[in-house]
């Protein structure tokens, strides 16, 4: 029987190699973070709040995200968008999940019973 | 507290552990965001968006330590790499300076149970507390190498070393032959070195101090010249072949421990120098010699690879 905290932990590094590929590929025009959070987890990757604030600011740092305060019906917000190395960030990222993908789908195919 | 003043006090928390210029920033939008996300719960809830709901919400969103922490880029002080051998460094170098310590304290008089707290409460102050600064100078140590490796990874590249290489290169052991032939000399006449560093006008008392008991001169000194002897052509042989052989190598390792079994027996056998003071200083030094020769032979039996596959049963 699979240790459940096990397969939660392996689950976690899972999800952890994708977070950044996922928030970025939402960005390619401005969203603010409680938005971007939403449409994450309408489109089945849900991120919890705690992790996804933080890294929006974090790849801010990194130079990847152009950021501005905007108030648009409602609070006033601060959106985030790729700027031009976030793009060709994404590109390379883009590029190589989808050979990643395909090699796991080949993998996990062969391996089933 | 109502839901505002709640997530205000973990908006403050959170923005406090951060760097002063991103401070305000950071918590006008924290707070904008949290509070959105409570009015959110709270009308999937069909209830008030009430101070329950936001502590709720805020303790699923983490720790304000947790939270500031990843608001910021990881900070490594020590390579994770480098985890196992820096603890088993600080805990082997703290229990070494501990054993000494407790050594030297145990050396006077104990008469009563009360007398042992004053020797305890010595080694408790004067050695374990101030002991730390091994952890220290360790965390500093691998800080270091941690900084550089993350600067330029490029430059800690692994490349392949030889098992029969020389440890230092050839300059080590010449310095190591020049060492020999020093200590050959001193061995003959330990005024040389007064000679050498004085031009031979040391003071008469330093002469007497290093002179040799006659029981030395006749029993260990001519063992201890003969070995000293021995490694001269090995040493030549390894510089000039720049690598060591199997051979070479327990000759070596023969004539090391049979040159420390030579330096125990000149410890327990009587005075070597002719003065008390000197005597027990040569005595000291040969100790640690002794002392280094073995960690250095257990250290490299220690960290002999035999692979071998385990035994399942």
């Amino acid at each position: 029987m699979v240790d459940e905290d096990a397969f939660d932990k392996l689950e976690l590094e899972l999800r952890r190699g994708v977070v950044v590929l996922a928030t970025l590929s939402q960005l390619r025009k401005p969203r603010y973070g409680y938005e971007l959070r939403q449409t994450l987890a309408d489109k089945g990757f849900a991120i919890e709040e705690g992790t996804l604030y933080p890294l929006l600011r974090r790849l801010e740092t990194q130079g990847l995200l152009a950021s501005e305060w905007k108030i648009e019906d409602g609070p006033p917000r601060r959106y985030y968008a790729l700027n031009a190395d976030g793009r060709k960030l994404l590109k390379k990222l883009t590029e190589s999940w989808q050979g990643m993908n395909a090699a796991m789908d080949r993998l996990l195919k062969d391996e089933r019973p | 507290m109502n839901a505002h003043e709640v997530i205000e006090s973990y908006v403050v928390e959170v923005a406090l552990l951060l760097p002063r210029k991103q401070r305000n920033d950071v918590a006008c939008e924290l707070r904008a965001l949290l509070t959105e996300e409570l009015q959110a719960k709270a009308d999937a809830a069909g209830r008030r968006a009430d101070a329950a709901l936001a502590t709720d919400l805020l303790r699923a969103f983490g720790e304000p330590v947790d939270v500031a922490a990843r608001y910021r880029p990881t900070l490594t002080i020590i390579d994770p790499a480098d985890g196992h051998t820096f603890l088993r460094a600080s805990v082997i170098g703290l229990a070494v300076i501990w054993v000494i310590g407790l050594l030297s304290v145990l050396q006077q008089p104990i008469g009563t149970g009360l007398d042992l707290l004053t020797p305890l409460s010595q080694w408790w102050v004067g050695t374990v507390i101030p002991s730390l600064w091994w952890p220290g100078l360790l965390v500093v140590g691998f800080g270091i190498s941690t900084h550089f490796r993350n600067r330029s990874p490029r430059a800690s590249t692994w490349t392949p070393r030889s098992a029969d290489r020389i440890h230092g290169g050839r300059a080590a052991k010449v310095m190591a032959l020049v060492g020999i032939l020093c200590g050959l000399f001193v061995l003959q006449d330990p005024h040389w070195v007064l000679d050498v560093f004085w031009g031979g006008r040391a003071a008469p008392a330093a002469y007497e101090a290093l002179t040799y008991t006659e029981t030395f001169r006749e029993r260990q000194a001519p063992w201890l010249f003969g070995l000293l002897l021995l490694n001269i052509p090995i040493f030549i042989t390894v510089i000039v072949m720049g690598r060591w052989s199997a051979g070479m190598r327990r000759v070596e390792t023969g004539f090391a421990l049979a040159t420390c079994a030579v330096m125990a027996w000149t410890i327990w056998d009587g005075p070597v120098l002719q003065t008390q003071a000197g005597d027990r200083m040569v005595k000291v030094i040969l100790a640690l010699i002794i002392l280094f020769v073995l960690l250095d032979f257990a250290s490299k039996r220690l960290r002999r690879i035999t692979p071998a596959p385990r035994a399942q049963f």
